[in-house]
C-alpha cells in the first residue's frame, strides 16, 4: 500500500508536452474561488461557491438530490466549465486549459460513479488498464501496474473475467481500481455506493477511506447519512447553490444537515 | 491502434463483413469499368492509328515530279511504302467489279494518286495530320486524304468510355463513402460507453479517432482487394473462354489492369474508407 516519495508528489501534466509545475506540490490541490455555473439562466446550479481542499484530505460532498454535487465534481474534472470565477487544481486554473489539455487534466484525476461506468465486453483487466494505455506505458509496466491495483480493491486473480458477469459491488470495485491505477493526485466519486447495499457501501467507503490513507486526495459525493454518520470526515454541503463548509466529524454537521431533507 | 481496430471489428463482425462486401461490388463496378476502358484503349491503339493516306496529284504533273514526290515520301520515317496510282491504274482499279460506266468514263475523272502505306507502330493521328498539312503545300499535290473519320469514331468511342467511366466511379466513390460512414456510424453508437471511458480518463482526441479511422480503412481495402480478386477471376475465366474468338475480332487480345491502377483501386478503396470513417466522427464524436 506504501508508495514512494516521487510518486506522491504531483505531476501537473496538463500540457501534451508535459509541462511540469514542482511548486504545484506545495499548493492546496482544489481551490474553488466564486465558481458560478448555469444551467437555466433563473436557477444557477452552483453560485459563488468557494471552498479549499488540501493534499489528502478526504472530504464529504453532501446535499439533496439536484443540489449540484455532481455539477460540482464535473467542473473539476472538466466535463462541464465554469460560466464565473476560477477553479485551481494545484494552483493551475482549469477553467482556462485548452480542449487539447484537458485529457492530461484527467490523467491526474481518478473518477467513480454510482453507475460504474465500465466497458461491458471488455475484461476486468482492459478496464483498468485503459487508464494507463491511453498515457502510452509500456505493457510491461501497465500489467504490474493493474495487478497492483486490482489486488488493493481486492480483485487479484479476477482480471481475465469480463465485467458483465461480476457483482454490483465488484463492478465498483473495478472502477476503483480503474480510478488509482494511475496514481492520480486526486479521486472525486460521485454517489459511488448508490447502487449498492449498505454492507456493500460501508466496505466501498472503507476501500475509499484507504486509498485516502495512502495519500490520495479523495472528494466522496453522497447522499447516504449513514455514510456520513459512520466516517468522522471532513463535511461540506451544497446548499441552495452555495458550499457550507461544516466540521469535522458528526458533531460538526450543523443545523444544514438537520433541516435538509436528504435522501 | 490496430489491435483496437481489430477488436473493433470484431464487435460487429456481421455489419462489418456486409459493409466490405458492399464496397467491393461497388470497386468491382468500377474496376470492370476501367477494365473495359483499358481495352477499348488497345483497340484505340490499333485501329485508331492511321495505316493509309493517299496523296491525289494536281493535273498535269509530270511523271518526273511524281517520281521525286514519291521518293521524297518514301523517306519519311512513318512511311513504309509509297505507290503511285495512275489515272488509268485508278479506274481500271475502280471498274473491277465488272462496272461498264465506270470503265467507260473519261480517264480525266479520275486523278492520280501517290498511294503511302504507314508504319502502324510509328505513326499517330497527329503526326500525320502534321505531314498531311505539309505534303498539301506541296504544288504538284492537289488534296491529301487521311481517313480520320474512322479514326475519330473510334476515339469518340473512347471519350465516351472514359465519361461513364468517369460516372461510374463518382456513384462508386459516393457508394463507398456512405457505406463506410453508415457503418461506423453504427460502431460508434454500439461504442458510445468505449468513448465515454477513454475520455474518462484522459485520452487525446487522436486516441480515440485514430481505431476508427483504421477500421474504415480496413473494410474499404479490404473491399477493394476482394473487388479486384473477383475481377481477376472473372477475367481469367472470360479470357479462356472467349480469347482466341476476340482476338480475332477486335485485332488486339484483351489484357488486364495494370497493376499500378490494380494498386491504385486497393489504395484508393482504403482511403475513401478512412475518409467515411472521418466523415463518421466529425460527426458521432460531437454528439
Amino acid at each position: 500500500m506504501g508508495r514512494s516519495r516521487a510518486s506522491q508528489e504531483f505531476r501537473p501534466h496538463f500540457r501534451p508536452e508535459g509541462h511540469f509545475d514542482r511548486t504545484a506540490a506545495h499548493k492546496p490541490i482544489l481551490v474553488l474561488e466564486n465558481v458560478l455555473k448555469v444551467f437555466r439562466a433563473d436557477a444557477p446550479v452552483l453560485r459563488g461557491v468557494d471552498l479549499t481542499i488540501e493534499r489528502g484530505e478526504f472530504v464529504f460532498v453532501t446535499g439533496p438530490s439536484g443540489a449540484g454535487k455532481s455539477t460540482l465534481l464535473k467542473l473539476i474534472y472538466r466535463a462541464e466549465s465554469v460560466d464565473d470565477g476560477r477553479i485551481l487544481f494545484c494552483g493551475r486554473d482549469i477553467a482556462r486549459l485548452t480542449e487539447d489539455s484537458i485529457p492530461h487534466l484527467r490523467r491526474n484525476i481518478g473518477v467513480v460513479f454510482q453507475d460504474f461506468r465500465l466497458v461491458p465486453y471488455w475484461t476486468v483487466y482492459e478496464n483498468v488498464a485503459v487508464a494507463l494505455e491511453v498515457m502510452g506505458l509500456q505493457p510491461r509496466v501497465v500489467r504490474s501496474r493493474v495487478a497492483l491495483a486490482l489486488e488493493r480493491v481486492g480483485l487479484d486473480g479476477r482480471g481475465d473475467e469480463r465485467v458483465s458477469v461480476l457483482s454490483g459491488g465488484e463492478q465498483q470495485r473495478v472502477t476503483i481500481a480503474r480510478a488509482i491505477v494511475t496514481e492520480p493526485a486526486i479521486v472525486l466519486a460521485d454517489e459511488p455506493t448508490g447502487n449498492l447495499d449498505p454492507v456493500l457501501a460501508l466496505d466501498i467507503l472503507g476501500l475509499f477511506e484507504e486509498i485516502n490513507e495512502a495519500g490520495t486526495t479523495v472528494i466522496f459525493a453522497t447522499h447516504d447519512r449513514t455514510l456520513l454518520e459512520v466516517s468522522p470526515r471532513r463535511l461540506v454541503v451544497i446548499d441552495d447553490g452555495r458550499c457550507i463548509e461544516a466540521r469535522k466529524g458528526l458533531e460538526g454537521l450543523g443545523d444544514a444537515l438537520e433541516h435538509r431533507a436528504l435522501n | 491502434m490496430f489491435e483496437r481496430a481489430l477488436k473493433g471489428l470484431r464487435l460487429q463482425f456481421g455489419t462489418q463483413m456486409l459493409s466490405v462486401a458492399t464496397v467491393a461490388l461497388s470497386l468491382f463496378c468500377m474496376g470492370a469499368a476501367l477494365l473495359a476502358l483499358e481495352n477499348t484503349g488497345a483497340m484505340v491503339r490499333r485501329w485508331g492509328a492511321p495505316v493509309k493516306v493517299t496523296v491525289f496529284l494536281a493535273e498535269g504533273v509530270s511523271l518526273e515530279q511524281v517520281d521525286t514526290l514519291r521518293r521524297a515520301l518514301t523517306g519519311l520515317p512513318e512511311v513504309e511504302d509509297a505507290r503511285y496510282v495512275s489515272s488509268a491504274e485508278a479506274r481500271q482499279s475502280l471498274s473491277a467489279g465488272g462496272d461498264a460506266t465506270v470503265a467507260s468514263a473519261p480517264v480525266e475523272l479520275f486523278p492520280a494518286t501517290i498511294e503511302l502505306r504507314l508504319v502502324p507502330s510509328a505513326v499517330t493521328a497527329d503526326r500525320v495530320a502534321s505531314v498531311a498539312a505539309r505534303v498539301r503545300r506541296i504544288p504538284a499535290v492537289s488534296e491529301v486524304e487521311t481517313y480520320r473519320g474512322f479514326t475519330e469514331r473510334l476515339r469518340g468511342l473512347l471519350a465516351g468510355g472514359r465519361a461513364a467511366a468517369g460516372i461510374v466511379a463518382l456513384g462508386v466513390l459516393l457508394c463507398v463513402l456512405a457505406v463506410v460512414s453508415n457503418t461506423v456510424r453504427m460502431s460508434l453508437a454500439a461504442r458510445l460507453r468505449e468513448i465515454e471511458v477513454l475520455r474518462l480518463v484522459g485520452a487525446t482526441r487522436a486516441y480515440i479517432r485514430t481505431p476508427f479511422l483504421v477500421e474504415g480503412a480496413m473494410l474499404g481495402g479490404v473491399g477493394a482487394v476482394v473487388a479486384v480478386a473477383v475481377l481477376a477471376m472473372v477475367y481469367a475465366t472470360l479470357r479462356s473462354h472467349f480469347d482466341a474468338s476476340l482476338g480475332t475480332l477486335l485485332g488486339v487480345h484483351p489484357v488486364f489492369l495494370p497493376w499500378t491502377v490494380s494498386m491504385l483501386l486497393i489504395v484508393g478503396g482504403a482511403g475513401l474508407g478512412a475518409l467515411g470513417s472521418a466523415a463518421a466522427l466529425r460527426r458521432g464524436l460531437q454528439s
